[in-house]
């Protein structure tokens, strides 16, 4: 499984000529590798036959999805296999944005890319190495290479980074890092906006808890309250859905906290809260976020007597202006009923199995929306000599007040990593393309992990389709033309990488000396667990008790010319548009519309009636930054002064699947960012809905969604020990006799 | 005479089979389920299943063996939405195996129907009889832009156009479970050695697949919890699909 | 009796068949011409479009999987009814009014059969293995699964075709016979072939009558069986729309209404074009109409009880099947059918219009179009609203599929016209029984020959 060929080897039955010892036609080779379509970390196996990758699978053995994937897991084979690669090094002919590349050599490549950085001022900072966020020794490597070429701007950059909860946690409890959420032992999960079983965190394992809790104990049923503006399916599984006010999430969740240390909370430190929170009252919180003041009281009581209860915040709520608040509010609230630490409650992760990598990116590394917005305005002023791009798409994930695609036209150098040409890698002058992550060695300590330390390593699966080449193999080739060999000694990401498990292993069995067999071991099971568990501070320091609150939000553009607050969510088959080129994503209906192939905007039936507007209207929605053009869907559970849409079309490039396909509403998201965290308050923004008179059908896979009194989906009231179940037939019981 | 009424009374078995050899049963919690739609992904990359397009699915075309319907039950703000997902029945008494003209789906010794593409005319009157409408017919032939076609699974057949498919419970890994079960020393498959891809995907574990000949096996504890429910039970299909009720802990 | 017919001759009905049988004007060929090409273009040329490319070339989809080519199927064969059940039925009756009309009713009857039998080919999705549906031993030893509705039409049909060919090629054996004494050339030697050797003795004409009660006789429950078991098609689905008892004498009564009104179109094409106006008269027209008439009473009396017993059933599925046919998606199909089928058919009621030749012409073919419409429903409105909402679709026929339905009716005018030429379109020797016979002495032709 190493080094390119000239031949592409899949174009044969039979790809092999000299074939590896394991290989035999019509068996079945399982690789145990590592998930790359989104952070979370998940371990996979992959299915292989004649040297190609048939079906990806959850690896049993890995802690965090436990043999189970989601969709967009089993879509990585559309990454590996789609037809839209870029198959070799590419330099830019034409104008930038043209689209007018040439094919070039490796040797060319690297070595056009190493001048320049030579060239570049060893430590003026002019060169910037933009990658998705990484983690593992792949990230120390990127590290290693930026201290040698002497400039400190490493930046990770995803969309849907949770900056605010790396700051509230870090405000609250002094830890900079994503704790984990067991929720599978928990029997009350309040959430205040985190779609956890769609892309909030780590979404599989989320999922497995939320089974376990609702039927995997015989002894009680989980409950789940989802507080949103718009039902995610995360609010479609729960209990109860609560529409609070958009971005006065943190505000529930204070007069919730308020209601438990009034309630007899017996904290030494019951008089600082209860000081901090006095000012919010039931009533006053009932105003503020819309929430029925019983209900309040209610959601207090059922999560005080929980047994144990857990609550977690993100997604709008988190991504506000009063973000970091309102996280840090909800964490409140778990510490309030103690249960950080404990099983079903709030665990923090120990520090990561390798050294050498640091615990997660500090804050800092991971560039926020200040960051990018920061990166753009030095780039306008000629700051970046050299940027390298590494499997991030800022042109299509910031929005367009940014300004980042024009900041790019100031800096002299663009080189891209990724295997694909979306928006930002057509700008590029010189494209390297990456191997998929099917196809390379790396590992992963996975974010937020699930209490315990856990590595996983990524082998390839296939020989390399095209003349690609691992990342990390990219950064070693260019470590290598700069001369770096001292720092950067190794010839390929895979050594790097086992000599990286090597310390690991060292660690672990100081007197022992058969790495190889170790090795082997950890890459047959695909994963690595060490019974290494963290003690969780149950500490709050009294200042930051004393500096609890929840300001109200502030949103861009007034009531009167924008009466509608728009709500982005990062759609399921999509996340943050990286799923558009895979056409099983492009063909996976919407979990709550059903709908394919494009991009459309949700409103509250009522307020589609008065607005006299119906479903398939072309809308023009608009923002005080620009306008796009969306067809109108009515959604029975939306506020009706609030309008969502999801993120992942709008594409201009990223090939065919993908292009030209929907509209993109990052785009005319405003600004506003949360000034504690600096990440871009996504849910800020209100726009003004009119339509164009024309009309845009959604392609639907699904017809109407009543059930108009069939029985297709039962409900029972939870009452187990039922004597025997009871089929209703047209309203007529008919009650069964148990056999 | 004797004869006679033994010959009709297995003529009136599902199959003709006095008992299965296994009887596969699916059971699926709705309680669980979250309708993230991984199953449906699982299925299409299990099962070499055509990607239809835009314009195939406007003009309603979809491919789907696993699809998840959803109902909405209220208004705002008391709406509540429920995932189901929906697959063949694998019915015993299923309408579309009579009314095949040619006999290209039957019931096998296993519970399953099966569907047999190459003896398939595509009258569609197995479509149209089926009451779950679970069954896909291929309307043109299909196209999966190289290098997509590496990825086709080689136990699976791709269909060509004029053939019905539906969900087949995974029948090539049953028979692969099934032959290594016999290799292994002639012993039977043991529960939760073989699961259909959109099983063992599921991440919030709604879906159980297993033998309820036998006892033992997860899917038969399913089957007798009180609330277990076939969909459309009124029509007397006798589904091998096991629904188990979602609990709506405010409703009456 | 025609009033005109006093001065009819014997002689003067075999010139007049033979005459419509040898002569043929410009504008036969011109019509056959057109007929041929329509045919060529408008069914052969899409279906071969539609054999490369799939089904796709229609409009279906899921859940919509069956379209207007069943609706063809089943209007053909409901056009197919009357042809030869009237004419059984009014032959063991005895009536004298069916004489003029019964040949060209069951060559009605046999080409709906074909055109039919074409429009499952064209409705299969691999018609290349179509012939699986036959049992014939086969190495695959497989038999077809007789417990299949659809084998039943296969036994069916075929049963009925071969009855029905048997029965109007028996009846037609005296008329080759008459015609092959008049005729010369190539003619002369087709008809010698077609009517073994008739020699027209007393044993022969008594064989033939017996044998032809025989088969009317038979034929008379294989037709009401055929569209029942057609009918049980879709009775024998759990679709809800579908699954009523009532199809079967629905179907049935469908079929002799639809067949009857397309015997009228037929009358009168044959009247005028033939040169067929002693034989075809008012007196026909008036019948049929009396017929129709009754017919489509029962046939609106069987729609009121499916829309009754589908609203009183109570249930979600059975409800919105017959809220969707009323006020949905294809209502304006809906109405026009109740429209042309039930409404404009009691136009008949008027003797005056019974017995007017142009307005029965236009009658019959609304009801056509009704009748052809309510098939087209029942396939459309049923499919798309079945038990689980989410699947609810719609349905819209292709240009392909419209273009085969032209193409069908080009091929059945075509195969008529074809007919026209070769069978006598009025039987010889029945029209002769209603007529004085003649008097003693010779005849012209037998003074000349």
């Amino acid at each position: 499984m190493l080094a390119e060929t000239i031949k592409h080897p899949v174009e044969h039955l039979f790809p092999y000529s000299v074939p590896p010892e394991e290989y035999s036609p019509g068996m079945v080779t399982w690789y145990n590798s590592v998930c790359g379509m989104c952070p979370a970390g998940c371990g996979i196996s992959v299915r292989t036959r004649e040297g190609r990758a048939k079906k990806i699978e959850g690896n049993p053995l890995h802690p965090v999805n436990q043999g189970r994937l989601c969709a967009l897991g089993q879509a990585g084979l559309q990454s590996l296999y789609n037809p839209d690669r870029l198959t070799a090094p590419m330099q830019r002919q034409g104008e930038r944005g043209s689209d007018e590349f040439v094919q070039t050599t490796w040797e060319e490549g690297l070595s056009a890319v190493a001048q320049r950085l030579e060239m570049a001022d060893r430590h003026s900072d002019s060169v910037v190495l933009l990658s998705q966020g990484v983690r593992g020794h792949f990230a120390n490597l990127l590290e290693l290479f930026m201290r040698e070429l002497g400039s400190s701007r490493l930046l990770h950059y995803d969309f849907a980074h949770p900056h605010s909860l790396h700051a509230a946690n870090k405000k609250l409890f002094g830890e900079d890092q994503l704790p984990y959420y067991d929720i599978a032992n928990s029997r009350y999960l309040l959430s205040f906006g985190a779609d956890y079983l769609n892309n909030w965190l780590s979404p599989v394992h989320h999922s497995l808890g939320f089974g376990h809790s609702r039927q995997g104990d015989d002894s009680a049923r989980g409950r789940f309250v989802q507080i949103e503006p718009k039902m995610s399916i995360s609010g479609a599984a729960a209990d109860e859905w609560i529409p609070a006010r958009p971005g006065t999430e943190g505000i529930l969740a204070l007069g919730i906290a308020n209601r438990i240390v009034e309630g007899g909370y017996t904290g030494g430190d019951a008089e600082d809260w209860s000081a901090a929170l006095t000012a919010y009252s039931l009533t006053r919180v009932a105003e503020q976020t819309g929430v029925p003041a019983e209900t309040i009281a209610r959601l207090a009581e059922e999560f005080t007597h929980a047994e144990p209860g857990l609550a977690i915040g993100g997604g709008a709520a988190g991504n506000h202006t009063n973000g970091v608040d309102t996280l840090v509010a909800v964490n409140a609230l778990n510490y309030l009923v103690g249960n950080i630490g404990k099983p079903g409650g709030v665990v923090f992760n120990p520090a990561p199995m390798s050294s050498r990598s640091a615990i997660d990116r500090p804050s800092s590394r991971h560039a926020n929306h200040q960051a990018m917005q920061d990166l753009a305005e030095n780039a306008r002023q000629g700051g970046v000599m050299v940027l390298i791009v590494n499997n991030a798409n800022p042109v299509f994930t910031l929005p367009q007040s940014t300004g980042f695609k024009e900041a790019l036209d100031s800096i002299p150098l663009i080189v891209s990593l990724s295997s694909f040409m979306d928006e930002t890698t057509a700008l590029a002058d010189v494209v390297l393309p990456s191997h998929t992550y099917l196809e390379s060695w790396g590992d992963d300590m996975p974010q937020p992990g699930v209490g315990f330390s856990v590595g996983s390593v990524s082998q390839p699966v296939v020989s390399p389709l095209y003349n690609t080449r691992a990342t990390g193999d990219i950064i070693l080739g260019l470590a290598a033309k700069l001369g770096f060999r001292e720092a950067i000694p190794w010839a390929s990401m895979e050594d790097f990488l086992k000599d990286g498990w090597r310390e690991i292993y060292a660690r672990r069995s100081p007197a022992s000396d058969d790495f190889d067999s170790f090795w082997r071991d950890v890459l047959r099971s695909g994963v690595l667990g060490e019974n290494v568990r963290r003690e969780s501070t149950a500490a709050v320091d009294k200042r930051v008790i004393d500096g609890i609150g929840v300001a109200e939000p502030e949103f861009s553009g007034t009531n009167d010319d924008y009466p509608f607050i728009l709500h982005p969510y990062m759609a399921t088959s999509m996340y943050d548009g990286r799923g558009a080129n895979l056409p099983w994503m492009q063909e996976l209906p919407d979990p709550m519309t059903s709908i394919v192939y494009g991009s459309w905007i949700e409103m509250n039936p009522v307020t589609a009636t008065e607005m006299g507007v119906t479903d398939g209207d072309l809308i023009r929605v608009t923002s005080e930054q620009g306008s796009i053009e969306v067809p109108l869907v009515t959604f029975p559970a939306i506020m009706p002064d609030v309008v969502a849409m999801p993120i992942g079309q709008g594409h201009d490039d990223f090939g065919r699947y993908a292009r030209g396909r929907g509209s993109n509403p990052i785009q005319i998201l405003a600004p506003t960012m949360d000034p504690e965290s600096g990440s871009l308050a996504t849910s800020a923004t209100r726009v003004s809905l009119v339509t164009t008179g024309k009309r845009a059908e959604p392609a639907k896979t699904g017809g109407v969604a009543r059930q108009l009194g069939r029985n297709i989906v039962q409900f029972t009231d939870g009452s187990s020990e039922a004597a025997g179940h009871s089929t209703k037939v047209n309203g007529i019981p008919i009650v069964v006799e148990p056999a | 005479m004797a004869r006679f009424a033994a010959g009709w009374r297995k003529y009136r078995k599902p199959g003709y089979y006095d008992e299965f050899d296994y009887a596969w049963t699916m059971s699926i919690d709705l309680d669980r389920c979250t309708g993230c739609g991984a199953c449906v992904t699982a299925c299409q990359a299990e099962n070499n299943i055509p990607i239809v397009g835009e314009k195939g699915i406007r003009n309603g075309r979809e491919m789907q063996w696993m699809r998840v319907e959803r109902y909405w039950e209220g208004e705002y703000p008391n709406a509540k939405l429920s995932f189901i997902p929906m697959l063949c029945q694998h019915c015993d008494t299923a309408p579309c195996e009579t009314v095949c003209p040619v006999s290209a789906t039957y019931h096998n010794q296993d519970g399953l129907n099966v569907q047999v593409y190459n003896r398939c005319i595509g009258t569609r009157s197995c479509a149209v009889y089926c009451p779950y409408e679970v069954r896909y017919f291929n309307y043109n032939d299909h196209h999966w832009p190289k290098p997509l076609d590496q990825q086709l699974n080689p136990d699976v057949s791709v269909r060509e156009k004029g053939v019905m498919e539906k969900c087949t419970f995974c029948v090539q890994r049953i028979r692969q479970a099934k032959d290594h079960a016999k290799d292994d020393g002639r012993r039977r498959v043991v529960d939760g050695e073989m699961q259909p891809a959109c099983v063992q995907t599921c991440p919030a574990e709604a879906l159980v697949f297993g033998d309820r000949n036998d006892a033992n096996s997860k899917v038969s504890r399913s089957m007798n919890d009180p609330r277990a429910y076939h969909v459309l039970e009124e029509l007397n299909t006798s589904p091998s699909v096991v629904y188990l009720k979602k609990v709506d802990a405010d409703a009456g | 009796m025609p009033a005109d017919e006093q001065s009819l001759q014997f002689s003067d009905v075999n010139d007049d068949v033979v005459r419509s049988l040898v002569e043929t004007g410009r504008n036969y060929y011109i019509a056959l011409g057109v007929a041929i090409f329509v045919t060529l273009a408008c069914f052969f040329f899409p279906w071969f479009y539609q054999l490369r490319y799939g089904i796709a070339a229609a409009g279906n989809n899921h859940p919509a999987v069956w379209g207007t080519y069943l609706a063809s199927f089943i209007f053909w064969i409901g056009l197919s009814h009357s042809g030869t059940l009237l004419s059984c039925v009014l032959h063991i009756t005895n009536s004298e009014w069916r004489k003029a009309m019964y040949r060209s009713a069951e060559a009605m009857t046999l080409f709906s059969l074909l055109v039919a039998a074409t429009m499952v080919m064209v409705h299969v999705g691999r018609p290349w293995f179509i012939h699986w549906a036959a049992p014939y031993p086969n190495q695959m030893e497989l038999w077809p699964n007789f417990r299949s509705p659809l084998l039943f039409d296969v036994m069916a049909i075929t049963t009925y075709l071969t009855g029905s060919l048997i029965f109007i090629y028996m009846g037609s054996i005296p008329d080759f016979a008459a015609v092959r004494d008049r005729t010369t050339g190539w003619r002369h030697h087709m008809y010698v072939l077609l009517s073994l050797g008739w020699r027209g003795t007393d044993t022969e004409w008594h064989r033939l009558g017996w044998a032809y009660t025989f088969l009317a006789v038979l034929i008379i429950p294989l037709a009401v069986s055929v569209h029942s078991i057609v009918s049980w098609d879709f009775a024998m689905s759990i679709v809800p729309g579908l699954h009523q008892t009532i199809f079967a004498p629905y179907f049935v009564v469908g079929a002799i209404y639809s067949g009857t009104a397309g015997i009228v179109t037929v009358m009168f094409v044959l009247r005028k074009y033939m040169g067929f106006e002693h034989y075809i008269t008012k007196l026909h027209f008036d019948n049929l109409g009396k017929l129709l008439i009754v017919l489509s009473l029962i046939w609106t009396y069987i729609n009121v009880l499916e829309l009754f017993t589908g609203w009183y059933s109570g249930t979600s599925t059975e409800y919105e099947q017959l809220k969707y046919k009323l006020f949905g998606f294809y209502a304006p199909l809906y109405w026009e059918m109740i429209l042309f089928c039930s409404a404009v058919p009691l136009l008949m009621l008027s003797r005056r219009i019974r017995t007017s030749f142009f307005p029965m012409l236009l009658i019959s073919i609304a009801v056509n179009i009704g009748m052809y419409t309510e098939r087209f429903l029942i396939v459309a409105t049923t499919q798309v609203r079945q038990y689980l909402p989410d699947r609810w679709g719609t349905y819209v026929p292709s240009l392909v599929e419209i273009s085969i339905i032209v193409g069908s009716l080009a091929m059945f005018t075509t195969l008529f016209l074809l007919f026209v030429k070769i069978f006598p379109s009025v039987s010889i020797y029945e029209i002769k029984e209603t007529m004085d016979a003649p008097k003693k002495g010779k005849s012209e032709w037998q003074a000349t020959h």
